[in-house]
């Protein structure tokens, strides 16, 4: 299920009740306010509607009683004057870009870039709409995907273009775009019985050398570390719309972790739209706190930094099953993580001739 | 002549003169090489400094250091003054001749109660590099300076003379110097840096000298220069006789068997202060003695019963006979205010209190306590705080740990008042430096090194008493800072921000721009002061203003409380708002009533004062709600003033009755030479210092 789209008379409308509410206050006699859920792990819960984790009913009111908030305050009325401008002539903007139109804005002026980062999400919370609706775009890089897979993209002139992911691409894939809403890709066609999403370009390089896309008919995406919202975008559309079953194939260690949490569940940082991004069908297939064991993998001893993350993953509501408190437990007991490229300590050929094939008969996919 | 100078000069022919340095360099200060070249400085500066200040001359002062051989240590020292200058005929008698000045003889806060003078400096170098000192000296009343070389011939243990004449001297500028002198010498000595240094004392003693200009250059050729930052000399210092609290036998023997009074009751009167016509006959009484007795004629036995008298041991009518304290008008302090400028003018920072205590007295011994606070700047924030100790304005650099005044400071617990102490113990540490002064005329100090101060309970409860006060008062500055810092946030809110949130959003929304006064309110939701204190260049005066604006929703009633320096000199001028003198230096205003959104101004002038000398007001509130800027009133500050404010009404008068009291004679026999250590081997001759009486 897909998130409806607003249209650009609904953003305003929606950025509007924003500018209302402090415009209120003062006629009122009161502080401006703007009023946003709490964005910490202490205030997500499971939608079971929904299958992913959302922000819960904790709201925290940003007031102008301190400099700080105030400044913010001031600055989400410029963003919101800037988006509308946006909207009426048709332009689009990084965040970045906006980053630095910010400097003409006097006092309403960003700090940092990360600031104008955490308005836009705090925007997108407080309008539900999406920031592909404020025409802002990230600077993050979107995935590559390799596999018999075929899509239309509209490119800049408009045009719609079909690219097959194995016959129309290089060795690098095909580049998956910022917006991967329906007005710029289609999902035509496929065959391939699963998708495989890898965090390193080491790992998707050797499984694409190694032709294990044809092997095991799949579709190989590289995630680039901590996935952009486009490549979860992506995974769900391709597993809800094709109805693919989604393996992910990660390093082993606690910010894997996170990232598979990001994929399956949703992110903290983004719960508000969970829904829309959040795969819960995808499955972890390693590496697990299981493999350093049972493959006996070169390790290294975890950090005081990793230890920290591990319990705190303990208490995290995305990680309340039994087999991830197992699994963090497990890590935390053996002190040790390891790397997806340390199988190679058995040869290259390790990963895709028995490695993987092993993973995925767990699972029944091979 | 008597005590020391009666020793010193006995038996001179048979003590060669080195071997009378050797064995006596602690007690002339040259038992180092570095310390021998801090002495040296010493000597001359503190020479120049009490010329110029018994000629009331602002002082500007030059020395330089200059490496004259490295491998053999071997420095030369050159220091002139502006001071009156000697005349021909007395500079080898003031630097050769060892005679005994003045100042053993008479009870008063003097710089000079260390070592035997210039004549050391003139000695040690002598002895260590044969060469003598030059000296060349002009007095106002003569065309041209006089020059002379004063050597010291050491089989014959006499001073010689050579190479003098008469010469023009020209200032750098090419004018004929007025008056002054310049004596130069050649040393072995090593230059060091640091704590213990020749920089580090003129350093010390500008900052105690706040009158004078200093310039010295460093055997690396950099100039270091402390400027005058007041064209206040130091007020001249009377004498005093001695007290009988304060006595000892000895000194009594002798002001007994040197008496030419004809009665003990006279005898007392005359040559004892805080002794009053009743109190003579009831220590007479207290002591057996007949009031007729004449004083020379005293047996032994008379003189312990008389100095038990004194001490209250023996009672007059079942009670110790009652003294009036010693007069303190004998002491001078450096005061607050310019304890303030020495020290702002050497280290940077940013906030110095100083505060002067009133006189007091410790057996028998007038007193005063002086202490200086600065915080902030380029001080390292990591380190112990510099500690400077100053006993009668002469820098104290050694044995520190040992000294009662840095025993105070580690007497207080210094965390309370934002500075930080491991375990509340030892020298706090932090971007600081505390100054401690100790006046006195007679400086107790633990060894014959005179570095440190010896313990006395009285004493140390003056000093850490002050240093409460000035913890509170850095306690305060750091917490209206931090307010401060808050305040100006807020205003920034309300004046900046909140418009342009109304105005952005009714841009947006297309509505008109709504009024800010409710929500200025809900946001500051305090009663808030600010205050200025600028310096008015036309009226040379520091304009103060107070404003104090209510965000509350109710109205308010308060009285503010304003600082001023009131006993620096500072006069109030321009005080439309009226109110009332609460204590010394601090105003009251009665505010009946402050409505919500209101503001109101408290504007005066500060009339007295150089530019510089106030630039922060504290402002203190009496009320229920707080206000942000001020402070709250301590009640236990501002009795601390006024207990300071009856000591010195009560010292007042009673200086009033001494005055009334006071012999004509000016004389005083008292010989405090008596109280100090003697060298363990006796000069060959007496003793002279530059600006003796006796010339």
């Amino acid at each position: 299920m897909v998130q409806q789209r607003m249209s650009a008379e609904d953003t305003k409308v929606a950025m509007h009740s924003v500018v209302g509410e402090m415009y209120d206050k003062i006629v009122k006699g009161e502080p401006p306010t703007m009023t946003l859920p709490v964005r910490t792990k202490t205030n997500i819960g499971f939608d079971k509607k929904l299958g992913v984790y959302k922000y819960g009913k904790k709201r925290s009111t940003r007031d102008a009683t301190s400099l700080g908030s105030a400044k913010q305050l001031l600055r989400a009325l410029h963003v919101i004057e800037f988006i509308e401008e946006m909207i009426d002539s048709g332009k689009s903007s990084t965040l970045r870009e906006m980053y630095y139109i910010s400097e003409s804005w006097g006092l309403g002026k960003f700090g940092s870039q990360n600031e104008s980062n955490n308005l836009a999400e705090d925007l997108e919370i407080v309008t539900r709409c999406l920031r592909e609706d404020f025409k802002l775009r990230p600077e993050e890089d979107g995935a590559r995907m390799i596999g018999n897979l075929t899509i239309q993209e509209r490119n800049r002139r408009g045009e719609w273009m079909r690219i097959n992911a194995r016959d129309d691409v290089g060795d690098s894939g095909y580049g998956v775009p910022y917006n991967v809403e329906k007005e710029k890709i289609e999902l035509l066609e496929h065959d391939i019985n699963f998708i495989m999403a890898i965090e390193t370009g080491g790992m998707f390089d050797r499984l694409v050398e190694n032709g294990f896309d044809e092997d095991f008919k799949c579709g190989l995406l590289h995630l680039k570390g901590q996935p952009a919202r486009s490549t979860r975008r992506i995974i769900k559309r391709m597993s809800e719309e094709w109805d693919l079953p989604v393996v992910v194939f990660l390093d082993g260690d606690p910010w894997s972790f996170r990232i598979f949490a990001s994929i399956a569940y949703g992110a903290i940082k983004t719960a508000h739209i969970s829904e829309y991004l959040a795969t819960p069908s995808a499955t972890y297939l390693g590496i697990t706190a299981d493999d350093i064991m049972a493959y006996e993998l070169p390790s290294d001893d975890l950090s005081k930094k990793d230890i920290e993350a591990l319990n705190a993953e303990l208490s995290d509501p995305r990680f309340a099953d039994s087999w991830w408190q197992e699994q963090i437990n497990m890590m935390l007991e053996l002190g040790k993580k390891a790397e997806q490229q340390s199988l190679a300590k058995y040869g290259l050929d390790f990963v895709t001739d028995t490695y993987l094939p092993e993973k995925l008969a767990e699972l029944g996919l091979a | 002549m008597s005590g020391i100078a009666q020793k010193l000069a006995a038996n001179q022919k048979q003590v060669a003169i080195s071997e009378f340095f050797e064995k006596n360099k602690h007690f002339l200060g040259f038992d180092s090489l570095s310390r021998s070249l801090i002495t040296a400085v010493k000597e001359a500066v503190d020479n120049a400094l009490d010329a110029c200040e018994e000629a009331r001359i602002l002082p500007t002062i030059k020395v330089q250091v200059t490496k004259i051989d490295t491998k053999k240590d071997i420095i030369e020292l050159k220091v002139e003054d502006n001071g009156p200058g000697i005349p021909q005929k007395s500079i080898e008698k003031v630097f050769g001749q060892l005679l005994f000045g003045s100042r053993f003889h008479a009870i008063r806060q003097s710089r000079g109660q260390q070592g035997i003078g210039i004549t050391g400096v003139v000695m040690y170098s002598q002895l260590t590099t044969g060469k003598p000192t030059h000296v060349k000296s002009k007095i106002a009343t003569e065309a041209t300076a006089a020059f002379v070389d004063i050597g010291l011939d050491t089989r014959k243990n006499k001073a010689t003379k050579s190479n003098s004449g008469r010469e023009i001297w020209e200032e750098e500028n090419g004018e004929i110097k007025k008056h002054g002198l310049e004596v130069t010498c050649r040393m072995k000595a090593k230059y060091q840096k640091g704590r213990q240094s020749v920089w580090q004392y003129l350093r010390m003693t500008s900052i105690v000298n706040p009158h004078a200009e200093i310039t010295f250059t460093d055997p690396d050729g950099e100039v270091h220069f402390w400027p005058r930052v007041t064209e206040r000399l130091p007020r001249k210092v009377e004498s005093i006789k001695p007290h009988p609290h304060g006595i000892l036998l000895g000194q009594l023997q002798r002001m007994l068997s040197e008496s030419k009074d004809s009665r003990m009751s006279v005898f007392l009167r005359m040559n004892f202060s805080g002794v009053s016509g009743r109190a003579a006959k009831e220590l007479c009484a207290a002591a057996d003695i007949e009031v007729n007795v004449k004083p020379k004629a005293m047996k032994p036995e008379q003189m312990r019963a008389l100095l038990e008298a004194f001490q209250g041991e023996r009672m007059f009518n079942g009670k110790p006979v009652k003294l009036l304290n010693p007069p303190t008008n004998c002491l001078s302090p450096i005061e607050e205010m310019l304890i303030k400028k020495g020290l702002s003018k050497t280290i940077d920072s940013r906030y110095a209190t100083t505060m002067t205590r009133v006189p007091s007295v410790s057996l028998g011994n007038p007193y005063q306590v002086e202490v200086g606070l600065i915080f902030g700047g380029n001080m390292a924030a990591d380190k112990p705080v510099e500690v400077l100790r100053f006993a009668n304005r002469v820098p104290l650099m050694y044995q520190q740990g040992g000294c009662l005044l840095t025993k105070a400071i580690e007497s207080v617990d210094w965390r309370q008042y934002g500075l930080d102490q491991p375990g509340g113990k030892g020298v706090p540490k932090g971007p600081a430096a505390i100054l401690v002064h100790l006046a006195s005329t007679n400086v107790q100090f633990t060894s014959e090194a005179k570095e440190a101060l010896a313990e006395n309970g009285e004493v140390i409860e003056e000093v850490r008493k002050a240093m409460l006060e000035m913890g509170r008062g850095l306690r305060k500055h750091l917490e209206k800072k931090k307010k401060m810092a808050k305040t100006k946030e807020k205003f920034e809110l309300i004046n900046d921000i909140l418009p342009a949130i109304a105005k952005k959003s009714a841009e947006i929304l297309e509505r008109p721009i709504p009024n800010l006064a409710g929500s200025i309110t809900k946001i500051m939701s305090a009663v808030i002061s600010e205050s200025e204190t600028v310096w008015n260049k036309a009226s040379k005066m520091s304009d103060v203003s107070i404003k104090i604006y209510n965000y509350t929703a109710r109205a308010r009633a308060y009285t503010i409380l304003a600082t001023w320096p009131e006993k620096s000199g500072g006069i109030m001028k321009n005080n439309v708002f009226g109110g009332r003198k609460e204590a010394t230096g601090v105003w009251a205003w009665k505010l009946e009533t402050l409505q919500p959104g209101e503001n109101i101004t408290i504007t005066f002038s500060l009339d007295g004062l150089e530019k510089g000398d106030w630039t922060e007001t504290d402002v203190f509130y009496r009320g229920s709600q707080e206000i942000i800027g001020a402070l709250k009133m301590d009640e236990k500050y501002l009795e601390e003033i006024r207990n300071q404010e009856k000591i010195m009404q009560e010292l007042e008068s009673k200086s009033d009755s001494n005055v009334a009291e006071a012999a004509p004679s000016e004389a005083t026999t008292q010989d405090e030479a008596a109280n100090r250590p003697e060298p363990a081997v006796k000069p060959p001759t007496g003793q002279a210092t530059l600006f003796g009486g006796e010339l």
